[in-house]
C-alpha cells in the first residue's frame, strides 16, 4: 500500500511535469470544445429527438479523440522504464510488482479523468452563458461521467498492457491505438458490409465501446456496463502483471 | 552474507550462468571479475531478484532469493550496470523517491538523503536535473541510491564503467571506505580496480567460476614463470649461457645489444628469486650491471591465463607454447604494464 502511494504520486508528478501532458490536455479540450459548439449549432438548425448530452457522447468525433488520447497517456508507463533500464531499480526495490502496476495504472486513470473533466464543465458553462434552463439533465451528465470513467478504466488497462509488452513506446502506442479503434468500430460492423442482424454482428457489437454508453448517456445506470468494463479491466491488469513477472524468467 | 548454490540461468538456447556456487562472508569486499558476457550481470541480477534462476538457489542475509524476495531486496543496495536513473528528476528528489520506495519514513528519508549526499559528495548538484549531470555525478547518484537505506550488502555492477581515470580513483577510494561498513560484491572487468579494492576475487568465464581467491594468491598460483629483466655490459653470449645454468632459471632470452650493453629477460620459477645469484655471477665476471629488476606477474596475467586456458591446476607446469592468436595475446600481456617491483 505504501509503495503503491509512492509510485502513484511519482507517476502523477512526472506526468504533469512533462510538456506532453499539457499539450494533450489542451488539444483534447480544444477539440471537444469545438465539437460541443458545432453540436449546439447543429441542434439549433435541426430538431433533435435526443439530448445534447447524448448527441455529444455518441458522436464519432468525440471518440476519435480517444484513439489518440489513450496511446499518448499510456505508452511510456513501462516501455520507457524498460528502455532506460530504470525498471531494474524499480523492481529490485522492496516493492511488489502489483503495487508498481497499480500505482502506475491508477495514476494514469487520474490523468485521464483530469483530461476529460473539462468536457463536463461545458454544460454548466453553456447554461450560465445562454440562460437555457434545460441544456442538460444532471442524471444524463452523471451517467455519462460514469460511462467515461468505465471506458477509461478499460482502455488505460489496455494501454498499460501494451506498454508492458514492449520497450518501444511507439509500438506500445500503435498497439493501443489499433485496439481502441477496433474496439470502437465493433459497433459499426454493419457499416462495413457485415450482414446486419446476424448473430456475429450483434455479438461483436455487444463488446464495442459505445454500446454500453447509450443507456448511460440517457441517465439510465445499468449494472451491465459496470460488470463488463470492470471485469475486463481486472482481467487485462492481471495479464499485465503476468507479463511483468514473466520478464524475470526471460532475458 | 551471500550463499550461492548451483545457481543456473538459461536463456533460450544459451546458458548464461552455469551452476555456480560461491559464498561471501560479512564484511568482505569481493570482486566479481570476468570478460564481457561472462555472466556477471546475470548473476548479480539473480541475487537482487531482478531475474529468476533457472536452477539452484541463493541466500542473501539468510533469506532465499525466490521465497523471500522482498526481504532480500530490503537487505541489498544495488547499483545496476550503466546506472539507470530518471533523467527528468532532480538529484535530491530522486534520492527521496528511492528512499521512500525502500520503505523509509518521512523523517528518516530526509536524514538518509542528506547523509548519502554527504558521503557521495553530491551537495553541489542537489538541485540539478539528473539529465544535465556528468557521467561521474550520475554514477555517484546511483551509489547514493544504493546506500540510502543503509543496506548491509552492496551489489555494484561495473561501478566505474565509463569514468575518467581521476574519477575511477575517487570512486575506488569511496568503495574502499564503504567497505568498512558494508559487505560489497562488485563486478568489473577492470583489473587494477579489483587488485586495489578487493580482498577476494571470483573469476567467472562463460558462466562458470574459474577461481576464487585473494588477488595475491591468484598471482602466486599463476603457472606462468616470473620474469627478470637484466641489462649488462660484457660478453653477452657467455653471460646468457652462464645465467641459464643457475638454479631456478628456466629460459634466458637476449632482447637487444647496443653500444656494448645487452638486455635479457630471464624466465624463472615463480617461487625462486634469482636476482642475487645473477648479480653475483655478473660481478664475479667483472661485468657491469645497469638494470636488474623483477617483473612479477600481475592479476591481469592471472586473469588472461584463467580465462583463456582454463582453471589453475598446479603452479609447476610450464606455460604451454602456442602460436595461435590466443597464445599471442597471452604473451603480450606478459609485458609488464600493471605492477612492477
Amino acid at each position: 500500500m505504501r509503495a503503491f502511494l509512492i509510485i502513484f504520486h511519482k507517476e502523477l508528478r512526472s506526468f504533469f511535469l512533462s510538456p506532453l501532458a499539457w499539450v494533450v490536455m489542451a488539444l483534447f479540450t480544444f477539440l471537444n470544445g469545438w465539437l460541443f459548439a458545432s453540436m449546439v449549432n447543429a441542434m439549433t438548425m435541426r430538431v433533435s429527438s435526443r439530448s445534447l448530452v447524448y448527441n455529444l457522447f455518441s458522436s464519432g468525433w468525440f471518440w476519435m479523440g480517444f484513439f489518440i488520447l489513450f496511446p499518448l497517456i499510456t505508452m511510456r508507463l513501462f516501455a520507457e522504464e524498460r528502455k532506460m533500464g530504470t525498471i531494474e531499480g524499480l523492481l529490485t526495490a522492496p516493492v511488489r510488482t502489483s503495487e508498481v502496476l497499480l500505482g502506475k495504472y491508477l495514476a494514469t486513470v487520474v490523468v485521464y479523468l483530469i483530461t476529460v473533466l473539462p468536457v463536463f464543465l461545458f454544460f454548466p458553462i453553456f447554461q450560465v452563458v445562454t440562460g437555457e434552463e434545460a441544456a442538460y439533465h444532471p442524471g444524463a451528465l452523471w451517467g455519462s461521467a460514469i460511462g467515461l470513467l468505465l471506458v477509461g478504466l478499460f482502455n488505460v488497462a489496455i494501454g498499460t498492457l501494451a506498454s508492458a509488452l514492449t520497450s518501444n513506446q511507439l509500438i506500445a502506442a500503435m498497439l493501443t491505438f489499433v485496439f481502441v479503434m477496433l474496439h470502437y468500430f465493433l459497433g459499426f460492423l454493419h457499416n462495413f458490409g457485415v450482414v446486419p442482424g446476424s448473430s456475429w454482428t450483434s455479438g461483436l457489437t455487444y463488446f464495442s465501446t459505445t454500446e454500453h454508453m447509450h443507456s448511460l448517456t440517457e441517465g439510465l445506470i445499468d449494472s451491465g456496463p459496470f460488470v463488463y468494463y470492470i471485469s475486463f479491466s481486472v482481467v487485462i491488469l492481471s495479464v499485465t502483471h503476468h507479463v511483468l513477472e514473466s520478464r524475470k524468467w526471460r532475458a | 552474507m551471500i550463499e550461492v548454490k548451483d545457481l543456473t540461468k538459461r536463456y533460450a538456447g544459451r546458458t548464461a550462468v552455469d551452476s555456480i556456487s560461491f559464498e561471501v562472508d560479512k564484511g568482505e569486499i569481493v570482486g566479481f571479475l570476468g570478460p564481457n558476457g561472462a555472466g556477471k550481470s546475470t548473476t548479480l541480477r539473480m541475487l537482487t531478484c531482478f531475474l529468476s534462476a533457472s536452477e539452484g538457489t541463493a541466500k542473501v542475509a539468510g533469506y532465499d532469493i525466490y521465497d523471500d524476495s522482498i526481504q532480500v531486496r530490503k537487505q541489498v543496495g544495488y547499483m545496476p550496470e550503466n546506472v539507470p536513473l530518471y533523467p527528468d528528476m532532480r538529484v535530491s528528489e530522486y534520492l527521496r523517491f528511492r528512499a521512500r520506495l525502500k520503505g523509509l519514513g518521512y523523517r528518516a528519508t530526509k536524514r538518509a538523503v542528506s547523509e548519502v549526499m554527504d558521503i557521495c559528495s553530491l551537495a553541489e548538484v542537489e538541485r540539478s536535473i539528473i539529465a544535465t549531470l556528468s557521467k561521474g555525478y550520475k554514477q555517484r547518484v546511483g551509489l547514493a541510491d544504493a546506500l540510502v537505506n543503509k543496506p548491509d550488502l552492496l551489489i555494484l555492477d561495473e561501478p566505474t564503467n565509463g569514468l575518467d581515470p581521476n574519477q575511477i580513483r575517487q570512486s575506488r577510494e569511496l568503495i574502499k571506505r564503504l567497505g568498512e561498513r558494508h559487505t560489497i560484491l562488485i563486478s568489473t572487468h577492470i583489473l587494477s580496480e579489483v587488485e586495489m579494492t578487493c580482498g577476494r576475487v571470483i573469476i567467472i568465464d562463460k558462466g562458470q567460476i574459474k577461481a576464487s581467491d585473494s588477488p595475491k594468491n591468484l598471482i602466486r598460483r599463476l603457472r606462468r614463470p616470473g620474469a627478470i629483466l637484466l641489462e649488462m655490459s660484457g660478453d653477452a653470449d657467455a653471460a646468457g649461457k652462464k645465467i641459464a645454468t643457475l638454479e631456478g632459471v628456466q629460459e634466458v632470452e637476449k632482447l637487444d645489444e647496443r653500444n656494448g650493453w645487452a638486455s635479457f629477460t630471464i624466465a624463472t620459477d615463480p617461487n625462486i628469486d634469482v636476482r642475487e645469484d645473477v648479480a653475483e655471477l655478473v660481478r664475479g665476471e667483472n661485468w657491469k650491471i645497469r638494470e636488474l629488476a623483477s617483473r612479477t606477474a600481475s592479476l591481469e596475467d592471472a586473469f588472461v591465463d584463467l580465462v583463456q586456458r582454463g582453471p589453475i591446476k598446479k603452479p609447476d607446469t610450464k606455460a604451454p607454447e602456442s602460436d595461435d592468436s590466443r597464445g599471442e595475446e597471452a604473451s603480450k600481456s606478459t609485458n609488464p604494464v600493471e605492477s612492477e617491483t
